[in-house]
This record gives structure tokens, C-alpha cells and sequence, in this order.
């Protein structure tokens, strides 16, 4: 098992990715790599949780896999399927051809579709495994995934235990869409994601579009976190703070005014109530 | 922070680990404390910071849990001569000493007490004031204000009657509730699931079994296998009005909200009054045997109503949760004197994404009684059923009522 050493210093790995991480998930990081223990991230959409995997993943230079969580999704999704199709075709030539068919023969490598889990542990290189919003999956799910995480190993009716070449460094993110289990939750290292603060976000903004003019970038992180004190239904996330700012500098704007917020005020705000409502809040802020 | 000696780390760790479960309730023990050990050597000891973000995501596990930890350990791991830690928000009851037993559930005296709220409130307060520190001071526990309220109000005092404190339910009729919350369960039918599950009949072809079924006929699928989509499961959301006007009924459909938690796995309970509380952690403590207390539930209990501003707070932020496996039920004698917009907003909103918008009245159960509160008139248009709560009788009909609404 050949594993290529965490770079000694996270955070400037993340920067240089233009991530800009805070203490608290940069720590959280370090331990998902040094205890093997998978890390729960939890807290409002659009904060950067599913951004922070990939970052690491390039930060440690391996494969990032991602499993999509959704209402329904079983363990079949998410470890393996048989391909049915090639295999009643294998049955059926084999019919005509007089061979028997073994089980061996049935269940052989060539048959077998490996999904996100089982994929992940069967890299020679430790992958990053992203579980992404775990809280959309139902409760059968997570418990299929607390055996999972806990002994590093599936069972295959018709190949037997496979156990884990590598270990996967695993980010769970969750929504809080439905309350998780306390058992899912004691396996795993937790961390609250919350928004950033002012500074922080004009500091992302920075990293993330270079170019932007001192003064657009201000007067949208202000507006974003006047937004976010509003009673919306639903709150701008970085990501939106990202797609504003990247929407007024395509415009070729320099500072937020009126017209401005007019052409861009969907890149922000995605419910026409939210919109009305932060109207005034808005045309405040903007410049006269 | 100096940098103690591995051996007295380790006695150090598994002091503060036993002192976050025995004063606040964390679900830590030894596994925790052998992994908090592990995640110090990946950090620099001499970085108090780092140090404690690292435990911070070893031993919490749930965002309530942040600042409790954060002033938890500034106070175990303090500076000599460093200023005083703020004093700690209780997060649950401690757990090292078993709660005090519930008062015999004798009627009569439970009925004479009633009529001496101040007595038997500052008698609560004695009790608890040894295990937590956010506790009312007994002057907030004098009588409650003269009741003037519209003559409707057939409400009776409430034993908390604008007083705050602690909330009891006491009440021997609890396998009535769970007979009746059963029902309840039971008569939901929110259709069916997105899961895919083996069944006799169903419409997807299980074509695993199909095929393993197959290899016995050398290929041939003769006997087809079917996959189907099992019943969906409710998730119920209880909004209970914990108001003056409500009297006995608050302590009646919070003993239904109790038993209804008992019986159902995915049950959000909420009290509101003059402001909002989430009481599912609280019921989550409480055992099942006992009459029901909760610790004092400050402005969601025994005071004045604002129905439409802490439904929009509740659904904006139960928001990503309200989903079509929700039935929500909001149990208020509708008595508001708030703007019956606000409440037809933040109902509209709830009813567009929950299964089944249900309001529970007990003055609906009184004969004669026409729904002219303007709350009742405004939230009507936007319910699913509008239904007495008088009695347990009214809520061991409800599952009949209810069935064929969803």
C-alpha cells in the first residue's frame, strides 16, 4: 500500500487550490488523514462542504470518489451491480455451445459493475471518498453504511468478503435534511461548517476571481451578509457569493448599483419571494 | 497552555471526557477518550487553539454540542490567573445522578397544588437550582398576571400559568395516548417509498433473483422476480401552543406528543408561546415510564400566543425537513392576537410541502363552537383537516378521522 505523504502544511495546499479553509476544518482535515476516522461535515448549503473533499483530494493528490446521496438509494447502488444483460447472454451461448456454466464462470470479474463504495476500497492508493448529503439517503442506508465504515469490508453473496486494499480518507456531508443516527454520528469526527465571517469570504472571493475590483468584492460580501441576516427562505451560500461576483465582472461592472442588481439579482436569490423580500434590504446597499 | 507529560494527559483526558458526559450530557466514553488521545498526537500541543478544534471534532457530534464543548474545555483546561469562564448553557439534565422521582399522581392533591401555583413553582425551582445553572430566580416565579381574556377562553389556569418554570404533565392516561398514537400511525397513508424492495408483485423486474432463478434452468427465466416500492413512512412535526389560553389542554396534547414519540421513529415536537422551543431532545431524555417534566421551557411556555410569527420562524427553519412523508400537527386554540397574514404565510409555505397540514383545537371540541378567530379563519383555507383535541377520546378518534385525508 503505497501512500503519498499529506503535505506538511494543509491550509496553504488548500489556498494554492483556492479553498480558503478555516482553522477549525483544517485541524478536522489533519485528523481524517492521521486517525483514519471518517469526518462528518455538517451545516447550510452552499458553505463549501462538498468543495473541501475535492480540495483535499487534490491536496493529497489522490482520486476523489463520490457517492450521491438520494431518497431510495440502496446498497446495491452503491457497491455493486451484476451486469444481468452480458451474463444471461454468457448463459445462453454457453447453452448452445453444450458447456455447463459454473458459478465461477457466472460471478466472474467480468460481470461484476463496481459502484462509488466498493470502488473506493479497492484503490491501491487511499482515495478520498466523498458520501455526499448522507442526510437525503434513508435510514436502511445508514445503517448498511455504519458496517461499512466501521470494519473496512463488504461481503459479496457470490465472491466473499473483500476487505480494503487502502483505507478511503471519507468526508460525510450532510444538510441536516433528516437528524442522523447517533450511532453514524459517534463513528465519525464532526465538524459544524458555518458561513464565513465578512472578512473571510472577501478573502474567498479574492482567491477565487482574481481580477475582481477591490471595491465589487466588498460592497457583495457586504450584501451577502446583510442577505443572510433577512428571514430567507432560502440563504445565499458562498457558492452564490461566487456566481454574483462572477456575474458582475462578466457584465464588466465595477460596483454594485441598481441596474447591476437588477441583471444579477437571480444569481443570488433563487426564490422570486426571497427576492422581494431583500429588495429594500438591497437597493440600500447598492451605490446611487 | 503547558505541555503536560503523556501519563498525565492521559489521566487529564479521561477526567475531562468523564466530566462532558457527567455535566452535559455527551453521549463520550472510553473509545472517545483513546481517540482524543490519538488526535493530540497529530497536533502541536503547544497551540491551545489547534488543540481544541481537535477535540472539538473527536468528542462533539452534533452542532449543539459546539459551544457547550468550547466553554467546557476553557474551563477544565484554564490558565492560572486567566479570567472567568462564562457560565455554561445547559444542554441536557446531568446524567450522573438519576432525576429526582415524580410526585405520587394523586389527583385531588395535584388539583390543590394547582391552586397555589406560587408555592408549588418555587418548590420546582429549590429542586432543580443543584443542576443547572440556567434556572428562573424565584422573583420570576411569583403569581401570574390577572387573566384577561376574551370571554371564549373556557380555559382553565394553567398550572404554569404565566409563571415560566418548570412544565409537568402528570397524567396516568398514558397507554390511552399510545393506543391512540398507534392509530394515528397506522391511519397515514402517504403512499409509497422510492425504495426499491423484493415483493411478490411490483413493477421492476428483480432481474438478480430472475437470474439466479435462471441458472437453475439453464438461462431460461422462467419464474420472474419483482421488485416493488414499500409504504412510506410518516414523519409527524408537532407544534404545540404552550400559551396561558390553553390551559390543561397544553399539558393533555403534550402527553400526546410524548406517547405519539414513543410510538412513531421520526417525530419533531416544537412549543411555542410568546417565542419557540424544540422539545424533541427533551422528550428524547425523558423515560417513558414517568410523568412527564420538562425543565422550564422559558417563552414557548405559559405566556401570551403568537401563532403566525413562530409558525414562519418554525417553517422557515424546519424548512429543508418539511417534506411530503410530513404530517404536520399544529395543536392551538387559535386565541392569537397577532396578524392573521403572517400565520396564512407562514401556513400556506407549510402546507405546500408537507403531506398532510392538520390543526388540532380543543375549543373545537366544546358544542356550539363555530371557528371565528380570525387565526382559525385565516389558517382554515390552508389545512387539510381542522379537528377537535378535547379529550382523549378526540385524539383516539383521530387516526378514523384522518383516514382518507392523506
Amino acid at each position: 500500500m503505497t501512500q503519498p505523504p499529506p503535505p506538511s502544511d494543509l491550509r496553504a495546499a488548500f489556498r494554492a487550490r483556492g479553498y480558503v479553509a478555516g482553522d477549525a476544518l483544517v485541524t478536522a482535515l489533519r485528523l481524517v488523514v492521521a486517525l483514519g476516522k471518517p469526518l462528518l461535515l455538517e451545516g447550510p448549503a452552499g458553505v463549501g462542504k462538498t468543495e473541501a473533499a475535492k480540495t483535499l483530494a487534490g491536496a493529497l493528490g489522490t482520486r476523489l470518489i463520490r457517492l450521491q446521496c438520494y431518497e431510495g438509494l440502496d446498497a446495491q447502488a452503491a457497491l455493486y451491480e451484476w451486469n444481468y444483460a452480458r451474463q444471461l447472454l454468457h448463459l445462453r451461448a454457453a447453452e448452445v455451445g453444450g458447456r455447463a456454466v459454473s458459478d465461477a464462470d457466472l460471478y466472474g470479474p467480468q460481470f461484476l459493475m463496481q459502484r462509488p463504495l466498493l470502488e473506493a476500497i479497492r484503490q491501491e492508493v487511499p482515495p478520498v471518498l466523498l458520501i455526499d448529503e448522507v442526510d437525503r439517503a434513508d435510514d436502511a442506508f445508514e445503517a448498511f453504511l455504519l458496517e461499512l465504515l466501521a470494519e473496512w469490508q463488504v461481503t459479496v453473496p457470490e465472491l466473499g468478503t473483500l476487505t480494503a486494499t487502502a483505507r478511503p480518507h471519507v468526508l460525510l456531508t450532510s444538510n441536516r435534511a433528516r437528524e442522523l443516527s447517533d450511532a453514524l454520528r459517534r463513528r465519525c469526527l464532526y465538524l459544524w461548517v458555518d458561513y464565513p465571517t465578512q472578512a473571510q469570504e472577501l478573502e474567498i472571493v479574492r482567491a477565487r476571481l482574481p481580477g475582481i475590483q477591490e471595491t465589487l468584492a466588498a460592497q457583495v460580501t457586504r450584501a451577502v451578509h446583510a442577505l443572510r441576516e433577512l428571514p430567507l427562505g432560502k440563504p445565499p451560500g458562498v457558492a452564490e457569493t461566487l456566481d454574483w461576483a462572477a456575474a458582475l465582472v462578466a457584465l464588466h461592472r465595477d460596483w454594485l448599483d441598481a441596474e447591476a442588481l437588477d441583471l444579477t439579482l437571480g444569481a443570488v436569490l433563487k426564490l422570486h419571494e426571497d427576492q422581494r423580500l431583500a429588495r429594500p434590504t438591497l437597493t440600500r446597499l447598492a451605490a446611487p | 497552555m503547558t505541555v503536560p507529560a503523556p501519563a498525565d494527559l492521559s489521566a487529564r483526558m479521561a477526567a475531562f471526557v468523564a466530566h462532558l458526559r457527567a455535566s452535559h450530557g455527551f453521549r463520550v466514553g472510553p473509545g472517545e477518550a483513546t481517540a482524543a488521545l490519538q488526535a493530540l498526537d497529530a497536533v502541536d500541543l503547544g497551540q491551545p487553539r489547534e488543540v481544541r478544534d481537535a477535540l472539538r471534532a473527536v468528542l462533539t457530534a452534533r452542532r449543539e454540542e459546539v459551544p457547550v464543548f468550547d466553554a467546557a474545555f476553557d474551563t477544565f483546561f484554564r490558565l492560572p490567573g486567566a479570567p472567568p469562564p462564562p457560565r455554561l448553557p445547559p444542554l441536557l439534565p446531568r446524567t450522573d445522578a438519576p432525576l429526582p422521582p415524580p410526585p405520587p399522581a394523586r389527583q385531588g392533591e395535584a388539583d390543590k397544588e394547582r391552586r397555589v401555583p406560587g408555592q408549588s413553582q418555587a418548590e420546582g425551582v429549590k429542586e432543580e437550582t443543584g443542576t443547572s445553572t440556567a434556572r428562573p430566580t424565584p422573583e420570576r416565579e411569583t403569581e401570574g398576571e390577572p387573566e384577561s381574556l376574551p370571554q371564549l377562553l373556557t380555559a382553565r389556569l394553567s398550572p404554569n400559568a404565566g409563571t415560566g418554570g418548570r412544565v409537568d404533565a402528570p397524567g396516568d392516561d398514558l397507554p390511552e395516548l399510545l393506543r391512540a398514537a398507534g392509530t394515528l400511525v397506522r391511519a397515514v397513508e402517504l403512499g409509497r417509498a422510492r425504495r426499491l424492495t423484493p415483493q411478490t408483485r411490483g413493477p421492476r423486474l428483480d432481474a438478480r433473483r430472475t437470474l439466479r432463478a435462471a441458472a437453475r434452468t439453464a438461462g431460461d427465466p422462467i419464474r420472474l422476480r419483482w421488485l416493488g416500492r414499500p409504504r412510506r413512512a410518516p414523519r409527524f412535526l408537532l407544534v404545540l401552543d404552550g400559551s396561558r389560553s390553553m390551559g390543561q389542554s397544553a399539558a393533555l396534547l403534550l402527553r400526546f406528543a410524548f406517547a405519539l414519540h414513543l410510538r412513531a421513529r421520526r417525530v419533531e415536537v416544537y412549543a411555542f408561546s410568546t417565542g419557540l422551543t424544540r422539545l424533541t431532545p427533551l422528550l428524547r431524555a425523558a423515560g417513558p415510564g414517568e410523568a412527564l417534566r420538562l425543565p422550564d421551557l422559558g417563552d414557548a411556555w405559559g405566556g401570551g400566543t403568537r401563532i403566525g410569527e413562530n409558525l414562519l420562524r418554525l417553517a422557515r427553519e424546519e424548512r429543508a425537513r418539511v417534506n411530503r412523508d410530513t404530517v404536520v400537527l399544529i395543536l392551538s386554540d387559535g386565541l392569537d392576537t397577532g396578524d392573521p397574514e403572517v400565520l396564512s404565510r407562514a401556513l400556506r409555505d407549510l402546507a405546500a410541502r408537507a403531506g398532510l397540514l392538520v390543526w388540532l383545537s380543543p375549543l373545537a371540541a366544546l358544542s356550539g363552537y363555530q371557528p371565528i378567530q380570525r387565526a382559525v379563519r385565516a389558517a382554515l383555507p390552508h389545512l387539510d383537516a381542522f379537528l377537535p383535541a378535547g379529550g382523549t377520546g378526540d385524539l383516539a378518534a383521530l387516526g378514523r378521522r384522518l383516514r382518507g385525508k392523506s
